[in-house]
């Protein structure tokens, strides 16, 4: 039994799969926090983009562009297009393009009240054999 | 940090787990500990209009189980169902263990887009590998052959793997993912599928990555030799309630595992109650390994309908990931010392 412990542990430490490499795509050393505005979000894959708006301390406003997971598993959790309406705000930790982009990951999305996006009370509580549903 | 809940869908995947596998017949060895079948487990629907055995409807093969068996259980090729439910628990609901600005966090939280196995159906098995065959539960030893044509294109795209989008994997590139095979690998998340049945094919539709194999079984042959496919060239039959698929005629590029364009792999296909499909295939290639080798996969039922995953269309990760590359060659040329 111990044995068989040990390779839990094992199997346990192998992260998840993902379509692409982020670490090529986002920059450790630059994490971001965001805080901004919804404009558009894209149902895309393999790849959801969210797009916000954020303001800048000197008053000025930065469009980006936040990448997340497939939206296929969203759709399958109840989520549509409507989820997301343009006009939400939303905080989105995560790290910023290589290139210097206003591009992020999303690593986490919340909303001011801490609550986390995608995984609120409603929708997040569908299991996959839920029948999606328009909210 | 991630954290995976151990929701309602969790609890019934281990139930799942636990009594399903052991019902199915799936383990001889261990079936004699099992308790006797749940009353969810219900006989299979047995034909189509037209008299073929009943395939069709929507299935996961999303798995717990690794390809090949841990070298630590190397004696072991089932749990019981004891410990597969606890095998499962421990994989569905470990935090992934990613530390923030290191590597591995830069990356999405999987839970919050429902793309953690924690969050879906788990297809039930108590094996310890997906293989079967050989014994061991491993793959076989590749050739010489095979481990000098792997190392002669590793070391080709070595140091250009961000040269431009050809140097990146399939995956990437939208071409093709493991799922589809054939053979038809479970992956990560959105591991779902359909088959639709007419008389004289089976068409096998993957989420991932959105192809559609159209499967004849009218006895037509194999394409001739000198024409090659990403998925090969499959044709099928049936054997009493089994169909059976053969496909060949691959791409050299395709590299299953490391294998060559004289790939084979025959998949077997049975209805084994209404809510699973096993799946089962065996690979040869000798030009890649010494020996053949077969797994087997349970499909588990899920209720449609498949998303469309339309993988080029947002697929700006291509173009990011090169321009991250660009910048990184720009900061080292500014760096002192730099040519």
């Amino acid at each position: 039994m111990r044995k068989f412990l040990g390779v839990c542990l094992l199997a346990a430490a192998i992260p998840a799969w993902a379509h692409h490499s982020f670490a090529a795509e986002f920059d450790v050393t630059k994490p971001v926090k965001l805080e901004g505005t919804v404009t558009r979000m894209e149902w895309i894959n393999p790849h959801s983009w969210i797009h916000m708006d954020v303001k800048n301390p000197d008053g000025t406003v930065t469009s980006w562009m936040i990448e997340g997971g497939s939206p296929n598993a969203l759709l399958r959790r109840g989520f549509t297009k409507h989820s997301l309406e343009p006009g939400t705000q939303i905080v989105v930790e995560g790290y910023q393009a290589k290139d210097g982009a206003a591009r992020a990951n999303g690593r986490d999305l919340t909303f001011p009240d801490g609550k986390r996006l995608f995984l609120g009370a409603d929708a997040g509580e569908k299991t996959p054999d839920d029948k999606p549903s328009e909210k | 940090m991630a954290h995976r809940r151990i929701t309602l869908t969790v609890l019934t995947c281990l139930f799942a787990v636990a009594s399903l596998a052991a019902a199915q017949g799936l383990a001889p060895a261990a079936k004699a500990a099992a308790k006797p079948a749940p009353a969810t487990a219900t006989a299979a629907p047995s034909l189509t209009a037209d008299g073929q055995p009943d395939l069709q409807g929507y299935w996961t093969n999303t798995t717990v189980i690794p390809l090949e068996r841990p070298k630590e259980l190397a004696d072991k090729a089932f749990f019981t169902p004891e410990e597969a439910a606890d095998y499962a628990k421990r994989q569905l609901a470990t935090p992934e263990a990613t530390g923030p600005g290191t590597y591995a966090d830069v990356h999405y939280n999987m839970a919050q887009f429902g793309l953690e196995k924690s969050q879906t159906k788990v297809a039930a098995n108590i094996r310890t590998s997906l293989i079967v065959d050989p014994s061991d539960g491993r793959i076989p030893s590749m050739t010489p052959e095979a481990r000098q044509r792997n190392a002669e294109r590793a070391a080709k795209n070595k140091g250009h793997e961000f040269d431009a989008a050809e140097n990146r994997s399939l995956g990437e590139r939208c071409i093709l993912w493991p799922n589809e095979g054939p053979p038809m690998m479970p992956v990560g998340y959105n591991s779902n599928l359909q088959i639709v049945q007419g008389p004289g094919y089976v068409a096998i539709l993957q989420e991932m990555i959105h192809d559609v194999r159209v499967i004849p079984t009218n006895g037509s042959p194999h394409l001739p030799s000198n024409m090659r496919q990403w998925m090969g060239d499959s044709r099928g039959h049936w054997e009493g309630d089994t169909l059976v698929v053969d496909t060949t005629n691959f791409t050299g590029q395709t590299a299953f595992r490391g294998s060559s364009e004289n790939l084979h792999v025959v998949e077997r296909f049975r209805r084994v109650d209404a809510d699973t499909v096993l799946y089962q295939f065996t690979v040869d290639d000798p030009s890649t390994w010494t020996h053949s080798w077969s797994a087997e996969i349970p499909m588990t039922k899920i209720q449609g309908p498949i998303f469309e995953y339309a993988c080029h269309e947002g697929n700006y990760g291509m173009a990011n990931n090169l321009s991250g590359a660009r910048a990184e060659e720009k900061k080292a040329e500014k760096q002192p010392g730099a040519k």
